[in-house]
Parts: C-alpha cells; structure tokens; sequence
C-alpha cells in the first residue's frame, strides 16, 4: 500500500503535461478577446465573494481591534482636524454656484455645448484582496444589483481612480489609471494641450505619451481628463507632472507624472453616473 | 480506498488555506515579493504522494487562482503545471537531500519557475520588476524548512 503511494508509477504524467501545457497556452492567447476568465467569474460570482471575504477577514479584525483600542484623545484631535477641514472646503465651495453660472454664460456666449453635470454619486468599498503584483486592478464590493456599468468613472477625494472593467453579481474589478494597459485623454490645464496618460504599472508614476520635443511641458502642469475620450467625464484631476527628460535622440519628449488620488492606500471610492 | 480519500481532503483543504494565503490582503510592498505560497505546499505534496497529487491538481489550483486573482487566464496554471512535473522527475533525488540541501534543491524547481512566468509576462507586455523576483524566490527558500515541518507535522496527523 505504502509503495504504491510514495513511488512513481502511472505514466500518464507527460501525456497530462503536454494536454495541460496546450491547455492554458490555448486559455492564455484566446481569453484576452473571449474573456472566458470574466465568463468565469460572473458565473461563479457567489462562490468567489465569499472567499473574497474570507480572506479580508484579518484584516477587518485588525480593523475592528484599532478601532476599539484608539483613545478619547485621539478621537477628538482627529474630529477638530476633519471639522477644520470642512469648514475651509465649504467656504471654498460657496464660490462654485456662480462659477458654474458664469462658466455657462461664457459657453454661450462662445456658442458652445453645455456640459451635462453628473447626476448620482455612489459610495463603494474596496475589497482588500491582494491580487497578482503584476496588475493595477481593484476589486469593489458593488456590483450589478448597484446598476453599475462597464467603463464607469471611479474616482475618490483626490482625483480619478479608474474605470470599471468587468460587472459580476455582487462585485466588479476596476482597472486603475496607473495599470500598464490603460491609457486616457488628458489636458494640460495651463495650456489647454490634449496629452495621452497612460499607466506603467507602478502605481506612483504615470507617462505622458507622444508630446512632440517642442511642446510646452512644464514640471508642475496640472492634467484633469478632458471627456474626449466618452469614457470619463470633463474636468476631474488625474495629476501632475513631476518629470520633463528631453533628449534629442528620441522623437518624443519623455514626461513622468504622479497620480493626485491614493491608489493605494484608500478604502472607500465614488462611483459617478 | 480510505487513505486515498483521507489525503485528498486533507491537500484540497490545504491548498485552500493556501489560495486564502495567496489573496491575503498586505500592504503594496510586500505584495510584490511574497513568496507563491500556495505552489510551495503543492511542491510538497507532489513529494510526498507524487502518484496521487501532480499534475491534475496544479492546473486545476492554477486555474482557480487565475480566476481569483484576475490574471490572464492560463498564467499561473502554465507556470504551476510546468514546476509540478519538475517536481515530479526530480523527487526521488530531492527526498533523500538533507534539510539545508533541500532548500538549494527548491531554489532548482523554483528558477525555472519564476523564468516561465516571466516568459509568460514578457509575451503579454506585463510590467515586472526583477528584484521582487529574486526576493520572492529567496523568501520562499527561507521560509521552506518551516512549512515543511508543518506540512509533514499535518501529514503524520492526517494524512497516512
């Protein structure tokens, strides 16, 4: 009995080689254009969150035992610095009513389109699995039954997040601006320039593409989408350029950015329709 | 039949802490260089009942893992299967290494791991860093002898 467990024998094991082998090299060069592993996941959906929840369970214990040992101090410090907060940003916001307004009446008097606000803002929370190092992607615990939608701008406090890349029952994967195979149209807001931001794959750094050697860059020019692309509405912060490498060997000027939202580090996003 | 069921529950509840492990929320800078945890318990395994536990199971934790973690669907089946069989030619050697051998052994069926998966990240234009990798590798080897205590400790208890 013992033998037969502890040593070699069937020799089905290079048959089930290559058949495997073949297998996922067959699964790897057709599922990015038939997304079978999204099939996959909207199909199992109710077995997959539970394990996602499973697997946060520390976490949320750890949150749950900060939350309980945090003093009173501390507490009331944090509560000052928030109300503080507020107070400087509502008094900020007063003004924005009217620029709106004049905004509105200079577009006119351009003979320009108005823009259309958006209309419903949903708070979501991040799922804090840990996903493969290799993909910016996040996984939010809303899902169809929050009516949400393929290529839906996610944003948080700072700036634009990413956008929604696959909707199952009770959770959906965004795809953040920082991952390698995501690009977006932005403008320079000092010069009004449209600019391609696309990701790299760190999640600290974003690279500007294709600005010709002459173009004026400078470090410190804000870019906010610029909703050419249908994809995300006008005028929301993606980030500042932090990097202007010219080198006259090359075509095309080599620009770094940094990301103004924390990709990594929030638990809460804005969902906007 | 018995003890072949035994040890079929025993490894899927294993490999199932194991994909838990895998998708366990850490922050940024450990995400990248934690070792492949549950591919260390599979390596195990295939060592200690390599006629029951091979093949089959790499492809099938590989699959599920890709659908977890979102990944290109294959990636890490490719990478699993591709180290099982490794593992699987080599294990009569392996086994009658000592401790310290046996790490140097792991570091063996582990390169050629990570080089598929990087061949893998190369032919889908997947941004990588080498130096996590070659951490990953060097933290697995080290936390080696510790779960090869604790496997074995649950395979004497459970499983034989």
């Amino acid at each position: 009995m013992n033998n037969n467990l502890n040593f070699r024998q069937s020799k089905t094991v290079s048959l089930k080689l290559i058949l495997f082998l073949a297998a996922s090299i067959f699964f790897l060069t057709i599922d990015s254009e038939l997304k079978i592993s999204n099939e996959i996941r909207k199909n199992t959906s109710h077995i997959i969150s539970p394990i996602y929840s499973t697997a946060e369970l520390p976490i949320e214990f750890y949150h749950v035992i900060d939350n309980y040992l945090v003093s009173k101090n501390n507490l009331l410090e944090k509560n000052k610095i928030l109300e503080k907060k507020i107070f400087i940003q509502s008094g900020i916001i007063q003004n924005i009513p009217l620029l709106k307004e004049e905004n509105i009446r200079l577009k006119k008097l351009l003979n320009s389109s108005e823009e259309s606000a958006t209309s419903k803002i949903l708070i979501a929370e991040l799922i804090k699995v840990n996903l493969s190092p290799f993909s910016n992607k996040v996984i939010l615990n809303k899902g169809r039954k929050s009516n949400i939608y393929i290529g839906q701008t996610v944003i948080d406090s700072m700036g634009i997040l990413g956008q929604v890349s696959e909707v199952n029952d009770n959770f959906s994967v965004v795809t953040l601006i920082t991952d390698a195979g995501h690009a977006l149209l932005a403008i320079n807001a000092r010069t009004g320039k449209r600019i391609v931001i696309s990701g790299t794959g760190d999640n600290r750094y974003l690279k500007a593409k294709y600005i010709s050697l002459n173009e004026d860059v400078i470090e410190g020019d804000i870019l906010i989408t610029s909703g050419l692309d249908n994809i995300f509405p006008e005028g929301y912060l993606i980030g500042e350029i932090s990097n202007v490498n010219k080198n006259f060997q090359k075509n095309f000027l080599d620009v770094t950015a940094n990301p103004s939202s924390s990709l990594s580090s929030n638990r809460e996003v804005m969902l906007l329709w | 039949m018995v003890i072949f069921n035994k040890i079929h529950i025993t490894v899927v509840t294993l490999l199932f802490f194991g994909i838990l492990l895998n998708i366990l929320p850490l922050p940024d800078t450990f995400n990248s260089i934690k070792p492949p945890i549950l591919l260390l318990i599979l390596i195990y395994w295939c060592m200690a009942y390599p006629n029951l536990i091979n093949l089959t199971y790499a492809f099938i934790s590989g699959i599920i893992l890709d659908i977890l973690l979102i990944m290109p669907l294959g990636y890490n089946a490719l990478c699993y299967t591709t180290t099982i069989y490794l593992t699987w030619l080599y294990y009569p050697q392996i086994r009658l290494h000592t401790s310290w051998n046996k790490m140097l052994s792991l570091l063996l069926i582990l390169v050629p791991y990570f080089l598929t998966s990087t061949i893998v990240n190369k032919m889908l234009e997947i941004d990588y860093n080498i130096y996590d990798v070659i951490i990953s590798i060097l933290i697995s080897i080290i936390i080696w002898p510790a779960l090869f205590t604790m496997l074995r400790f649950v395979r004497q208890k459970y499983a034989s």
